[in-house]
Order: structure tokens, then C-alpha cells, then sequence
């Protein structure tokens, strides 16, 4: 029997993929490198006579107006940000997915209440509402990504509910319900496959986005507070200094630019690989 | 009669890979005569006839061979020129009327447009469009000619899309499976109605069906044609009633009978039609055949004509005629 | 011992509009254990929408279908546990009756393990036998759908069918899809498996050579009636009903090469099912339509023995 290629094979093949894959990577390494504390200095730690430095050997990134080494301080801050955007995918994917099945499959009044529902979050700019959600909430990293888990709840609703509408009239599923299958299995076994791969593409996607919009939301002062790191308050914090310590606001920034960029790779990379639009039939 | 059109040779294969979809396909025709070609998918019955008016779909290209319409080479004449004789001396009709038609223009457009595109000089277009669909058939012709292609049931449609193949009187109508999409009684008329027109207009015919049994009642000579060769062609009386080639007899074979004694098995033919580009030099048809010898794994058996006849086969079944 | 249509009325209601769809319009129909009974008309008789409602897909609007006296057949309503039917469906279309993501034998295999059909053990060699039995290998079990023909994957419906032990087996267009030279094997597979199995048949085409040779018993339907029914030879031989015969006339018959004779046997296009004519639906198409057939609508009446027609002129 042939050996069927899957779509990692596929998207082994795409070099920017490969590439995005590597920046998340180095990212998500650097992480775990503040998480587990072994930064070289403590993000938080404040050392005057240090203060406003470029670049050296004890200070990768320089240090800020007080003395904090920007290169702790950066990675300490992108690790706030992929939690917050894990976090808040992970909830928004949850639940748009499951309402959007459920919804997709069982049609009628419960579809028009998702749809509907999905729509009023639609409406309202993501960052606005982003923010207003967060200023009821709350500033802690979990408020913040129940505030993006909100705003982007919508997406994965629609996102899962196409797929299962244009599957649900195949003649596999009128099969599978005339030979008497439960709802659940249906469901489980012959229409989730078929969502699997535009929301793991959404995933992706939404992951960048997310950093990007926790970035911009301690950027306007709410999310993350200082003393903590977030590359958002760093940036924000940053401008009165650029002028004369452009590593203040230029590491912080690169940071958000690498982990995104390498982000939105990997989305295309994995909506290539898993069309199979794309494969040649056997 | 003269000759109206005549392939030669014609080989058509994909552009990407080379693989061979039809090989060495010899059809001609000549006028007021009409030819059905049968066979199953992949036989590329349908390939040929769209090669004809340089409708290959992208990925597919003519190998070689020449296709001669009154006496010039369709394959190699300048695009304007081809572009004139499409519509006006060949036009087409296909199986699905919904696409062939323009959603979002009036049906007394669309007719309008097949005059203006060839500077066709018609003293009163719009009642020469009108006499159009009143010869084919359509009722309330002025309510027609401003209605939407959706609002015409399948088998108006197909008759719309007949009546715009016939405003230039073209000399050959190529039909790909027009019909068999349609009911069986829809599907009568619309044979019907083509049969009157090509007697009324002497015009020459070339009809692709997979439907045995449309084809023993419209055209005259039949060709059969199998992965991607011609394996027989003769008049229609002696194709069905005397099949040569084991291929067309086993085809004919395993239709059910419409005579009141019902046999309880139908005799059919073991395995699947091959790819083209699958089968070497040897008979496409030796695997699944029941006569089949050591030389037609080894040789490809050529067309072989005697008289109005042509049978492609090493050893064909004796005529009982 | 049968299965018993009763009256059975299906309409759709088209949203944002008044109108509605009259699939079906009042039918009644029987049949007895181990017989097959055909269905044929063109499109809007309503022949696709009874399969559905026989296998439980839809509910019907009005009228019960039972099958051994139990009304088993209305649409499952829990719908949150596997429930298993007597009857079972074969679709038309073999490129989308199959889970394309999923294996041969792992399809197959789904059907006995949701309905607990065979221990545990057992179950790799039923479904090793349910291929055999439609003349397929034990190989193809681990072949995608793609990997196969198109008379190979009608073969794997027929196997998945019967994985489920029906006693009915609705087949809505079996081998309308398939190629010609392929359409000869499925009907004898069709065959043998009914007399293996002792299985009752429903047999809808509009393929009247295919529907002949199978079937014992056949009804005619247009526009959501049954304007004809008996048994095969009388129906297809000697025709009562001015549709019947309009019908059978237009078939083109390979039998009768050059007969040339394309006279066209019935007029005029099938009405819409919104808009079905009053009294008998046939009637605007009808060459021996009297004033009466606008407004009484006919019972279908036996007579003769074996046959049974819905045409007050014929009755007479």
C-alpha cells in the first residue's frame, strides 16, 4: 500500500513555512527561558547607575530609564503575551467551534441564535471592545484573555460552522443518518474532521493576532501593569526614550514583529498543507 | 457527397505529462449525414469533439494528427478564422443547458448577441430571433426572448440553447450528451426536434452519448469508441444488429431487454475500462475480453475498413448479415 | 410481514413565500416480504422524497408508514443514540456516498460496532465477509474511496447496507451513475444478494429497461401520485394509463435500430409540484382528457387482476 503523504510532509515543503515554524520556535524557547527563571538578570530588578545603556555583554538589549535589562525584560514580556494569546485562543476556539458545530448541525433557532450573537461581537471593533471588556474585568493576564477570547470567540464560530453546512447535505452524512448513527457520532467522527484543518489555519492566525492586540492593549495602559514586563508597556514606555536610547523601543518592537510575522507563516503555511485542493489524487 | 469534415489521426494527451487521452482517432463525415460516437468515461469521446472547435480544456493539447473542414485544418488555421466558423459553420450544443446560458442577460440578448458577434447581415434581427424559438418549440416566443435563462425549465433551456446553435445555419452541430440530464419524455421532444432540423436544414450531425439507445434511433453511422481509441464504426443497423468488435457486442449484451422474456442475469463485461495512457501497444480491450488471444497482447490491431465497415480487432466476431 | 405506505401526504413550505412544494400527495402502497417493488417517473413524481421518508430522513406531513405494523419508519427522534432501522438506503451517486477521510473497512466496520451487531472478535471477519459477499477483496480495506471506481464504491454502499442486516433495501438510482458496461454487474449483484438474503426491494429509476428486469411489482408516479401499479409485464406491456404509455413511447429502444420514427409521445413540460393543475395533475398534458378530469382527482382502481390504474376514462 502506498504511503499517504500528510499534510507535516506538505508542509515541510514550503520554506516560508519552515521559517515561520523556526521564529515561533525561537520565541517560544526564549519563553520558557524567563519563565523557568533563567534569565540572565530578573526583568524586574532595578539598576540605577545602570540606567540607559546600549547594548553590551552584561546587557544584551541595553537597560531602560531604570536600569532594567531590556533583553530579561523582552522575553519576560513575550512570555505574557503567548500565554495571553494561548489562553485566549484556547478559550475562543473552544467555544467558537463548539457553537459553531452545534449551530452548523442543528440549524434552525439555535443556529440563528449563534449566528446572531456571533454577529453583535462582529460588529464592534476588536480593540474597542477588546478594551471595554478589560476595563470591567480587570488587568490580570487571565481578565485580558477572556477579553480577547470575546472578541475573537466570533471568528472560530464561523470559521467551523462552513464547513460542517456544506458537509451536513453530503450523501456520506444522510447515509450515516439513515444507517441509524447517534448525532454525537455523526458529528464526532464524519463532519469534525472537516473542520479541523480551516481551524487550525485560524489558529495560527489568531494566535498573531492576539499578541498583537495584548500588545496594543498594555500598550493604552490596561492589561498588564508595570513593574511587569509586557512588550506593549515597553514599547508605550519607550517613546519618551527613543530619541536618544533606540534599543528601548527597538528590541521590544522587533520582538512583537518576529513572533507575529513568524506567526502568520506558519497560518499559510498550514492552510497550504492541509488543502486538499492541493493533492494530486492517487 | 463531398467530404464536410474529416479527422485524421487526431492524438490528444495532457500538456503537463504527455499522457495519451485519445490516440490515432479517424472520423469523417460527410454532408447531411450523422454520426454518433458512443462510449463510456474516459473513452475521450467527449475530448475529441470539443478538439474540433479548439475547445480543449487547459492542461490538454493535441498531439498531432489534422482536422479538416472544408478543406482547411482546423488545428492550424489563424484564431480569427476559427473564431468565425465556431457558431456559424460548427456550433455546439452541451449537456448542461444552466451553464451554457448567461445568467444575468435575457435570452433575446444572448440570441441577439450570436448575430452581432458575426456581422451577420439579418434585415430584422429581433423577429429573425423570435422565428428561432418558435421552430424550436418554445411557447409565448416575445415572453421568452425577455425572460432570464433561470426561469426556463431544463428542457426549455436546452431548447433555447439549440435554437442559438441554429441561428447561422451552421453546416455541422456537434451535441455532447445533450440529453441526459433531461426526463425521458423531455428528452423525446428535444430529439425530436433536432431530427426535424437537420432534415429541414440538410444539416450534418456529430452526437456524443453514452445512451445506446438514443444513438439506434438519430444518426446514421455509429462509432464505438474505447479507452481512447476507435475500436468500430458502422452504420447504425450494423453495429446493433451485427457488432463485431467484442467490446460493442458485450455493450450491447448487457442492456436489459425490453421484450417481455427477462433473462435473470445480464451478461456483462468483467473489470473496468483502462486508462489510455495506460495501454501500450496491444488491444486496450484483451484484459476484459473473452476471445482474447496471445497476439493481442502483443500487437495493437489497427482499424480495419472494408466498405462502409471498420472493426479494430484481430479476430472479430463473424457478421451475421 | 410488509411494508405499508398509508396515504402518505409530504409538503415543503417555501420560506418567504406562501407557496408550498407538494411532494407527495396521497400515497398508498404495499409490499410483501421478499418482493421488489419499482418506482419510476421523471423528475417532481416524488420518487426520491418517499425513499427519504421511508428511511426515516424526513417525517411525512400526513399518513403513516409502517413496516410489520410498527410506524418504526417516522424520523428517529432521539436523536442522541444509535438507532438502528430495518430499512436501509443505497444512494445514486457513488463519489459522495462514501466518507471520503475514511477507509473501506473502517466504514464498514462503523456500522456494526454502533449498533453492537458482533462481538467484539468477530468483527474483523464479518466485515472480511460483507466484502466478499458484493465480490470485493479482503484488501480493500484499508483503500480510501478515492482509490476506487465508480462500481467498486456502489459495491462498498451495498456491503455498508448490508452491514446493517435490513430486511428492506431501498436503492434510489443504483446504477444511473455508473458506466454502462459496469451497470450489468451491480444489477446482478443486486439480484443474487436478494435471494440470498431474502431481502424486499424498492427499486427507483427512471432507467425503465433496468426497472424491468428487476422488479415483480411496478407503480407509476407523477407529481406525487400513483397513477399506475401491477405487476411488471402487465404494466410495461399493456399500459393503461395515458402516462404509462407516453412514458414507455418515449424510451428509446436500442432494439428497434432506424426505426426513426421520433414522434413525440407527450407534450408540453411537467408542472411544477407548487403549482400541481387541479383534479387529475395530468390532465394539461393528457390527449384523452374530458372537462371531468379538471376536477375530480382518481382513485386508483384495480382493473384487472394484477393491475391497477388512476384514469376515470380508463375505468370506464
Amino acid at each position: 500500500m502506498k504511503r499517504e503523504r500528510t499534510w507535516i510532509n506538505y508542509y515541510l515543503q514550503s520554506t516560508s513555512g519552515i521559517v515561520g515554524a523556526v521564529l515561533v520556535l525561537i520565541m517560544i524557547t526564549l519563553s520558557l527561558i524567563s519563565a523557568f527563571s533563567l534569565a540572565p538578570h530578573d526583568p524586574l530588578e532595578q539598576n540605577p547607575m545602570d540606567a540607559l545603556q546600549g547594548p553590551s555583554g552584561t546587557y544584551w538589549f541595553g537597560t531602560d530609564q531604570f536600569g532594567r535589562d531590556i533583553f530579561s525584560r523582552s522575553i519576560d514580556g513575550m512570555r505574557r503575551s503567548l500565554s495571553v494569546a494561548l489562553l485566549s485562543v484556547g478559550l475562543a476556539t473552544l467555544f467558537g467551534v463548539t457553537l459553531g458545530v452545534v449551530g452548523g448541525y442543528l440549524g434552525r433557532w439555535i443556529d440563528n441564535i449563534v449566528v446572531r450573537a456571533s454577529d453583535v461581537i462582529f460588529a464592534f471593533p476588536a480593540i474597542l471592545l477588546a478594551l471595554a471588556i478589560v476595563n470591567s474585568l480587570g488587568n490580570s493576564w487571565i481578565d485580558t484573555s477572556i477579553a480577547i477570547a470575546i472578541v475573537y470567540t466570533p471568528i472560530f464560530i464561523r470559521v467551523a460552522r462552513g464547513p460542517v453546512l456544506s458537509v451536513k447535505e453530503m450523501d456520506y452524512i444522510k447515509s450515516a443518518r439513515v444507517l441509524g448513527y447517534s448525532s454525537p457520532r455523526i458529528l464526532g467522527r464524519h463532519i469534525l474532521p472537516n473542520v479541523f484543518a480551516p481551524v487550525v489555519v485560524q489558529v495560527a492566525l489568531s494566535l498573531s493576532w492576539a499578541i498583537l492586540t495584548e500588545s496594543g492593549l498594555s500598550f493604552l495602559g490596561l492589561g498588564t501593569q508595570p513593574p511587569d514586563a509586557s512588550l506593549g508597556l515597553m514599547v508605550s514606555e519607550a517613546q519618551a526614550l527613543a530619541a536618544f536610547a533606540w534599543w528601548s523601543l527597538a528590541f521590544p518592537s522587533i520582538f512583537i514583529t518576529i513572533v507575529v510575522i513568524g506567526l502568520n507563516l506558519v497560518g499559510d503555511g498550514l492552510r497550504d498543507a492541509l488543502d486538499p485542493a492541493r493533492r494530486s489524487t492517487s | 457527397m463531398r467530404s464536410l469534415i474529416s479527422l485524421q489521426g487526431l492524438s490528444i494527451k495532457t500538456s503537463s505529462d504527455g499522457r495519451s487521452l485519445t490516440s490515432d482517432v479517424n472520423i469523417s463525415l460527410i454532408e447531411g449525414e450523422a454520426l454518433g460516437i458512443v462510449g463510456e468515461s474516459g473513452s475521450g469521446k467527449t475530448l475529441t469533439a470539443l478538439s474540433i472547435l479548439g475547445l480543449l480544456p487547459r492542461g490538454v493539447e493535441v498531439a498531432s494528427g489534422e482536422i479538416s473542414f472544408n478543406g482547411e485544418n482546423l488545428l492550424s488555421i489563424d484564431p480569427e478564422r476559427l473564431r468565425e466558423i465556431r457558431g456559424k459553420e460548427i456550433s455546439m450544443v452541451y449537456q448542461d443547458p444552466m451553464t451554457a446560458l448567461n445568467p444575468v442577460m435575457t435570452v433575446g440578448n444572448q440570441l441577439l448577441e450570436v448575430l452581432d458577434c458575426h456581422n451577420h447581415d439579418v434585415k430584422d434581427p429581433e423577429s429573425h430571433v423570435k422565428q428561432s424559438l418558435i421552430e424550436v418549440g418554445i411557447p409565448d416566443p416575445d415572453r421568452a426572448l425577455k425572460s432570464y435563462p433561470h426561469e426556463f425549465s431544463g428542457g426549455m433551456r436546452q431548447r433555447v440553447v439549440i435554437a442559438m446553435s441554429l441561428l447561422l445555419s451552421p453546416k455541422l452541430l456537434i451535441a455532447d450528451e445533450p440529453t441526459t440530464a433531461l426526463d425521458v419524455t423531455i428528452q423525446r421532444q428535444i430529439l425530436s426536434l433536432v431530427s426535424k432540423q437537420r432534415s429541414r436544414r440538410q444539416m450534418s450531425m456529430l452526437w456524443i452519448t453514452h445512451d445506446l439507445g438514443v444513438v439506434a434511433n438519430l444518426v446514421d453511422r455509429v462509432a464505438v469508441m474505447y479507452a481512447g481509441r476507435i475500436v468500430e464504426v458502422g452504420t447504425t443497423k450494423q453495429i446493433f444488429n451485427s457488432p463485431q468488435h467484442p467490446y460493442t457486442q458485450g455493450l450491447l449484451a448487457s442492456l436489459p431487454v425490453a421484450s417481455s422474456h427477462r433473462k435473470n442475469r445480464l451478461a456483462s463485461i468483467p473489470g473496468v475500462p483502462p486508462k489510455p495512457w495506460l495501454v501500450g501497444q496491444s488491444c486496450s480491450f484483451a484484459d476484459r475480453c473473452q476471445f482474447a488471444q496471445k497476439s493481442c497482447r502483443e500487437r495493437l490491431p489497427l482499424l480495419d475498413t472494408r466498405g462502409t465497415k471498420s472493426v479494430a480487432c484481430f479476430y472479430p466476431i463473424a457478421s451475421s448479415i | 410481514m410488509t411494508l405499508v405506505i398509508d396515504n402518505v401526504i409530504k409538503k415543503y413550505p417555501i420560506r418567504q413565500s406562501k407557496s408550498v412544494v407538494n411532494a407527495l400527495n396521497g400515497i398508498s402502497l404495499n409490499i410483501s416480504k421478499g418482493q421488489t417493488l419499482g418506482i419510476v417517473g421523471e423528475s417532481g413524481c416524488g420518487k426520491s422524497t418517499l425513499a427519504r421518508l421511508i428511511v426515516g430522513l424526513e417525517s411525512p406531513t400526513k399518513g403513516a408508514i409502517t413496516w410489520r405494523d410498527n410506524v418504526l419508519l417516522r424520523g428517529s427522534k432521539n436523536q442522541w443514540r444509535n438507532h438502528l432501522s430495518p430499512a436501509q438506503l443505497v444512494f445514486q451517486d457513488p463519489y459522495s456516498s462514501l466518507n471520503p477521510r475514511q477507509r473501506i473497512g473502517e466504514c464498514i466496520k462503523e456500522v456494526i460496532v454502533a449498533h453492537n451487531l458482533r462481538q467484539k472478535e468477530e468483527i474483523d471477519s464479518r466485515v472480511t465477509e460483507l466484502l466478499k459477499v458484493v465480490g470485493m477483496s479482503e484488501d480493500m480495506k484499508n483503500r480510501y474511496p478515492h482509490q476506487l471506481s465508480g462500481g467498486q464504491r456502489q459495491r462498498v454502499s451495498i456491503a455498508r447496507a448490508l452491514a446493517a442486516e435490513p430486511e428492506l433495501l431501498i436503492l434510489d438510482e443504483p446504477v444511473s451513475a455508473l458506466d454502462v458496461s459496469v451497470r450489468a454487474d451491480v444489477m446482478n449483484l443486486l439480484v443474487d444478494l436478494r435471494k440470498e438474503f431474502g431481502l424486499t426491494y424498492l427499486f427507483i429509476s427512471h432507467d425503465l429497461s433496468m426497472v424491468r428486469h428487476i422488479s415483480d411489482v411496478i407503480a407509476v408516479m407523477y407529481l406525487g401520485r400513483v397513477v399506475e401499479l401491477g405487476t411488471w409485464d402487465k404494466v410495461l406491456d399493456s399500459p393503461q394509463h395515458p402516462y404509462t404509455k407516453a412514458l414507455i413511447a418515449a424510451i428509446p429502444d436500442h432494439s428497434q435500430v432506424g426505426q426513426m420514427d421520433l414522434t413525440v409521445s407527450l407534450e408540453g413540460e411537467v408542472p411544477s409540484p407548487t403549482n400541481i393543475p387541479s383534479g387529475c395533475a395530468f390532465h394539461v398534458r393528457c390527449p384523452i382528457a374530458v372537462p371531468s378530469c379538471s376536477h375530480t382527482i382518481p382513485q386508483l382502481i384495480p382493473i384487472k387482476s394484477s393491475q391497477s390504474v388512476a384514469c376515470s376514462e380508463v375505468v370506464k
